[in-house]
């Protein structure tokens, strides 16, 4: 009996510091590369103590003056994407929250099966007719495409968040003369924070990594700091690897640090997000 | 019956200014610009030129292209494999993690890591670590004395490093699902089973994997759908090289539009995507349309 719970004690142990490994190695691998000198970054076996430098960052901060750019780039797009998604998918969820009809049951239906069209597919049209407008390599472009891609999402969270609030509150306050939108602001909304978040996270993470519409959407104004990166990876004259730890060190390190102190919200939008449509 | 169709039009002419914005948006970017694409896949067109309806021409085109066939059977090896692992694997943790670890929270968030790394980071990442010369993975195989993968040459190759990028990319997101489902399973069950004597294994069969079953199969189909879009990780780890044997669908439909200017088969191809899509979907589109009229009264 003893052996059997040491010998599924080492199992679990195993299988655990596997899952670490296999999660968290490239990263850190990455970010630990990023201060090593250029010898030993390509050292056999990988050096774990080198005597840390910054040298990277430097060459990175003289000759991708246009990667600095793009963190600017992505940090405008990415909160106007995250503003305009939760501010869209507030109002929306608590309409279908709190009114029924057959019209509203029939648009929401609609919406989430919008979900469903690959994203690339909008990159056709919408190519020449952003050109037409001048809205080619522009912040709002980015912004619009981000937003619209996750409020059908945003709209069922809130929903489920908003269902989760008491019907009463609001009844008492339409009885008082409360306009909709008062009651929105007013009651509904300070309760629902964590799901105003849970919504939020989802359109950081995405808006702050995408690459596919940034690609095709922007060329030099509004590039975003992925698409630099993207650029780095390919660059003709061979890759400098330290270079590129350096910038995808800067790239990932906020992400990470917002997803970690947001773990449970996006969790909780993961969850629901799935299970509810 | 006045009294509650008075309540239904004052109910939709007050609301519509609240959901005005969500549609406005999703008609202007998504809705239109697909209905669009249908008209454009009927059509032979290049960029700056007038169109000429040509009926099924450019399906019959790029249904007959050798390239179209070798990415579309790409997508779905990788969909197959990698998908399916990640339910397996993510099972495996879940119930792990429902098992109970020690330092729980710390070890979760070290889970959820990879959801936060871009794709494109993520291809910087792999790359070097099985960079062919130099990376660690690389030389830690040959120092195995195990063939590496030579994922700029031979296709096959290119593939499962692609695979497995998915993998580690989307890993959160199946493990999370699966877990939340697992926490849902009531401990009484369990304990049901174990006065009965069931046996570990007889527990996971009887009451476990029946239970998880529904976030299975919701997990397995999100990541079906949103497995078949992969574009970034293919166009940046190997462009669709070497010579065309690596593009999944939606690089040959980029390489289609912005390449070779041909938007009327990338648009044939953009609709066979969304029919798929759809199809991969139809069953979960069946049960939503079920709840959302159920919902209704």
């Amino acid at each position: 009996m003893r052996t059997d719970r040491l010998l599924s004690g080492m199992g679990k142990a195993l299988a655990v510091a596997a899952i670490v490994l296999w999660s968290i190695f490239p990263i850190a691998f990455i970010v630990l590369s990023s201060f090593k000198p250029g010898r030993d970054i390509f050292a056999v076996p990988p050096k774990f103590f080198f005597e840390p430098t910054f040298a990277h960052y430097l060459n990175l901060w003289e000759r991708w003056g246009s990667f600095f750019d793009g963190l600017l780039n992505s940090l405008i797009v990415t909160a106007g994407a995250a503003l305009l998604a939760v501010a869209a998918s507030s109002l929306a969820g608590f309409v279908y929250s709190r009114y029924s009809s057959r019209m509203l049951s029939g648009s929401l239906f609609f919406l989430i099966c919008i979900r469903l069209i690959p994203p690339i597919v909008v990159t056709l049209p919408l190519f020449p007719m952003v050109n037409w407008m001048g809205l080619n390599d522009t912040h709002l472009i980015l912004i619009l495409l981000y937003a619209t891609f996750f409020v059908s999402l945003g709209t069922v969270l809130m929903r489920t968040f908003i269902d989760q609030v008491p019907r009463d509150l609001d009844e008492a306050a339409l009885l008082d003369g409360a306009s909709r939108l008062t009651i929105l602001r007013k009651i509904i909304l300070p309760l629902v924070a964590p799901g105003m978040i849970a919504v939020a996270v989802f359109v950081v993470v995405f808006a702050w990594n995408e690459f596919l519409f940034a690609f095709i959407f922007t060329a030099t104004k509004a590039k975003t700091a992925p698409f630099v990166l993207s650029e780095m990876i390919s660059s003709v004259d061979g890759v400098d690897w330290g270079v590129l730890f350096a910038a995808s060190t800067i790239q990932l390190a906020p992400v990470l640090l917002f997803v970690i102190f947001m773990n449970r919200f996006l969790v909780a939008g993961l969850t629901a997000g799935a299970t509810k449509g | 019956m006045q009294a509650r169709i008075e309540r239904l039009r004052r109910n939709l002419t007050g609301t519509l200014p609240f959901i005005a914005p969500v549609h406005v948006m999703v008609l202007g970017v998504i809705v239109i610009p697909s209905l669009f694409v249908v008209w454009l896949s009927f059509h032979a067109s290049t960029f700056g030129q007038a169109a000429t309806f040509v009926g099924f021409d450019n399906y019959v085109r790029v249904l007959s292209d050798s390239y179209f066939w070798r990415s579309l059977l790409n997508t779905v090896i990788i969909i197959a494999v990698a998908v399916h692992l990640e339910l397996v694997i993510g099972l495996g943790m879940a119930l792990l993690f429902a098992a109970g670890l020690p330092f729980q929270r710390l070890l979760l968030v070290v889970v959820l890591a990879p959801y936060a790394i871009s794709e494109v980071t993520a291809v910087a990442m792999w790359r070097f670590l099985f960079d062919p010369d130099v990376g660690p993975v690389t030389v830690a195989i040959r120092s195995l004395g195990l063939p590496p993968l030579d994922w700029t040459f031979i296709p096959e190759h290119g593939l499962a490093l692609v695979g497995l990028l998915t993998i580690w990319l989307h890993l959160p997101f199946t493990f999370v699902i699966l877990y939340a489902a697992r926490l849902a399973i009531p401990k009484d069950l369990y304990e049901a089973g174990k006065t009965d004597g069931a046996s570990p294994i007889q527990l996971f069969r009887n009451i476990t994997l029946p239970l998880l079953a529904p976030a299975m199969l919701i997990a397995m189909l999100f990541r079906y759908i949103f497995a078949f879009r992969l574009f970034s990780e293919v166009w940046l780890m190997t462009q669709g090289g070497p010579a065309r044997t690596t593009e999944v669908v939606a690089v040959y439909l980029y390489l289609e539009a912005f390449r070779y200017n041909s938007f009327g088969t990338a648009a044939a191809t953009a609709w066979i995507m969304v029919i798929i899509s759809l199809l991969l979907a139809s069953g979960y589109i069946w049960r939503l349309r079920k709840e959302t009229a159920a919902n209704a009264h």
